[in-house]
């Protein structure tokens, strides 16, 4: 990288934007600080990030708000939440935010989520054509999927659901999402045909079923590839 | 007030003979008139002077009643027979047409009367109606602006008592029984027949006690004050000469007194609901401010110690080992902080269930990865059939019950062998279980176990208050799941379940 990638960092808490600055220092990110709704919108202006790490309790406004302004200022969004705020979490991943992680955080996790949300902002979606977890290969420009190097046969909506999840390697897809991308509008709340479909491609797939390491559930949020890290 | 009292009062007559003093005017009348009469005759002639002797007749009737007024019609007939009828000086009548002169002016005299007793007995009954009126409109003016039971029962005895002569007493239930809330004008003395009556009428909404159907032995009676359907107190009545508490004109202004009464107490009893209701309202905003505030102050710091903890890197392998330590412990502190957190929720009514269809393996496959770390590379065997329906559940609950269960198994599994997690069906739904190869559960302590901050005794389990198996009952019912602790039968250790019934099952279409 000849120009350092530029991350805000925006939380309330000066403890948190000061550990999170130190592992993105060290990670060679260029990184700004904003503690309320507002510094955040001055510093989209002025720093022009490439990604904003968002906590969404701010002291002056939602920051679920947020998402729509810095979407539109062409920067990614990983949301950082409570792990039990769920319902938050979906709401803005469904708003455009790219991923989420947790607090109590892993810096690890987060520096893997910004490179996994970098990566795809700067490939796009279409630029995939083809990825491999383990024996499993994943080819989107054929619409195949392989095991050991042998053609798999997924149903339709199979093939679906995990082409949707290989378009976004590592990151999770809420199960609205994946709903409205394989069954159309109008199913985005029968979670229960994504068990089916996940349920089919891990017998189909996966060594054991019961230890799956293909893609892991979010409880509650959705379904997410795992690395190939 | 007292002035209500005395125009409360009938201005009588002097009963049905009348007063000695309407005698008297009206014969003075009839000799005023038998004077004039004799004035104009002696003046000419005039026929008919008769009809002055109406006039008499008719003041007596209106004024002093039937009987006046026929005893001034006889005296008036007489007069005019002795001085006006010729033969003049004797009560000879020699024309009959002077008879009938006689029998119109008695005539005259009963109807008069009659007419004027009856608009005299309109007028006082408007009279006594108006005063009760009156005397109501202020009793009601005294119950406005009372705000306790106490002020009401006080008014109501003071008043009572004014209004009626009486002593009054108010009782009100209280615990077991009615008590005596106020008393007027001097503190009652209730004997235990008395408080019979007042039990009686309060429980029976009927009056009870002197001069009613029940209990008539007491000396006082009883009236129930009803409001929003329920009676609410009884007043009792007595007179210090231990006669008749009520007289029979003075019941519609008690049974009113009685009516305004009970619309003030249902008033006072409902204005009490309201503040309970929003006392009750103040709390869940207190608590709901202390749960998130005690939430972003105990999560926060956690948050910056397990950030930090993770950032170092000590090239010391031990240090790098008590590092690692310090994260887990400091990670399962920040778990519990947030279960405890979702507890209060719960309990308070506060948490919503977001509950959606979950894979029992997807759910166990995300517990496992997110305890990765304090599992420390213990082994976990998980089997689950690929057949098992789906379970209805809020997600991030039923993630926290799993990675609490696996953290028990974990810690008293004590490392002496795999954890296994398995799932199967049952005839009345599907049960998953979390077994270890610990020391197990001592005998009884199996319902216990869940309790909060129970240790378990006579056992080397470590670490306990046994929190997180109270957050797993806790979390497991609130979703309408069964949590249960047993022995394993196969081998030493403990084995925790959570019972899925019918209900909370989603059955595959194609499985």
């Amino acid at each position: 990288m000849t120009i350092p990638v530029t991350v805000l960092a925006v939380d309330d808490e000066a403890a948190i934007r000061r550990l999170l600055h130190a592992s993105l220092d060290r990670a060679g990110y260029r990184v700004v600080e904003a503690g309320t709704a507002r510094e955040t919108i001055a510093a989209l202006q002025i720093d022009k990030p490439d990604l904003v790490l968002l906590d969404l309790g701010l002291p002056d406004r939602d920051g679920l708000e947020l998402i729509p302004l810095i979407k539109q200022a062409g920067a990614a969004i990983i949301v950082i939440s409570a792990r039990d705020a769920t319902q938050q979490k979906v709401a803005a991943l469904d708003l455009g935010a790219d991923d989420y992680v947790s607090k109590p955080f892993d810096s690890e996790e987060v520096l893997a989520r910004i490179r996994v949300a970098l990566r795809h902002r700067l490939a796009g979606e279409t630029d995939v054509p083809r990825l491999r977890r383990g024996p499993v290969e994943i080819d989107l420009a054929a619409r195949m999927v392989r095991r050991d190097g042998e053609e798999v046969h997924l149903t339709p909506r199979e093939y679906g659901f995990l082409a949707e999840l290989a378009k976004a390697p590592g990151r999770v897809v809420t199960h609205a999402q994946l709903l409205r991308a394989v069954w159309g509008p109008g199913h985005e709340t029968d979670v229960e045909y994504l068990r089916v479909a996940a349920r089919s491609i891990r017998r189909k797939l996966e060594a054991d079923p019961s230890r799956p390491r293909l893609f892991r559930n979010e409880p509650g949020v959705g379904y997410r590839l795992m690395g190939d890290e | 007030m007292d002035r209500d009292t005395r125009q409360n009062r009938p201005p009588k007559a002097g009963g049905a003979w009348g007063s000695p003093g309407g005698y008297v005017a009206a014969l003075a009348l009839v000799v005023i008139v038998t004077l004039a009469g004799l004035a104009i005759v002696s003046l000419g002639n005039i026929a008919n002077i008769g009809l002055l002797f109406l006039l008499p007749v008719m003041v007596a009737a209106t004024r002093y009643g039937l009987r006046t007024g026929i005893v001034t019609s006889l005296a008036s007939s007489l007069a005019y027979n002795f001085f006006f009828i010729p033969p003049t000086h004797t009560f000879t009548i020699e024309n009959p047409q002077n008879i009938i002169t006689v029998m119109v002016l008695l005539g005259v005299a009963v109807a008069a009367s009659q007419l004027a007793a009856q608009v005299r007995q309109q007028a006082l009954l408007a009279q006594a109606s108006a005063a009760r009126n009156q005397a109501l409109a202020g009793f009601a003016r005294h119950l406005t602006g009372i705000g306790t039971a106490e002020a009401l029962a006080e008014v109501c005895c003071t008043q009572a008592s004014r209004l009626l002569e009486v002593n009054a007493v108010l009782l009100m239930p209280s615990g077991q029984g009615l008590e005596v809330r106020s008393a007027a004008p001097r503190p009652a003395e209730l004997e235990f027949l008395d408080h019979a009556a007042a039990r009686a009428c309060f429980d029976t909404a009927q009056p009870a006690g002197r001069s009613t159907d029940s209990l008539t032995a007491s000396e006082w009676q009883f009236h129930p004050i009803t409001g929003a359907g329920h009676v609410l107190a009884v007043i009792g009545l007595s007179r210090a000469d231990a006669g008749d508490p009520v007289a029979a004109d003075q019941l519609p202004l008690l049974l009113g007194m009685i009516d305004q009464a009970g619309l003030a107490l249902g008033r006072i009893a409902l204005t009490d609901d309201m503040a309970a209701i929003a006392q009750v309202r103040e709390r869940d905003r207190l608590r709901h401010a202390l749960l998130s505030s005690v939430s972003h102050d105990l999560r926060t710091p956690l948050t910056t110690i397990i950030g930090t903890l993770n950032q170092l890197r000590p090239a010391d392998p031990e240090q790098a080992g008590q590092l690692a330590e310090m994260r887990v412990e400091a990670e399962r502190l920040h778990r519990f902080v947030a279960n405890l957190l979702d507890m209060v929720r719960i309990e308070a009514g506060a948490l919503r269930l977001a509950v959606e269809p979950v894979d029992l393996s997807d759910a166990v496959a995300s517990a496992l990865q997110d305890m990765d770390r304090a599992l420390a590379g213990q082994p976990v065997n998980v089997a689950i059939p690929p057949e098992l329906p789906l379970v209805q559940v809020d997600p991030q609950l039923f993630h926290h019950c799993l990675i609490n269960l696996i953290d028990n198994a974990a810690k008293h599994g004590m490392s002496s062998g795999p954890i296994a997690i398995s799932a199967r069906r049952e005839e009345h739904g599907v049960v998953l279980s979390v077994a270890d190869e610990g020391p197990g559960i001592p005998a009884g302590q199996e319902q216990r176990i869940f309790e909060t901050f129970t240790r378990l005794e006579g056992s080397d389990r470590r670490g306990g208050t046994g929190l997180g198996l109270a957050i797993v009952k806790g979390f497991c019912e609130a979703m309408g799941l069964a949590v249960a602790a047993a022995n394993r039968a196969d081998r030493p250790g403990a084995c925790f379940s959570i019972h899925f019934p019918a209900t909370r099952l989603k059955e595959l279409p194609g499985a």
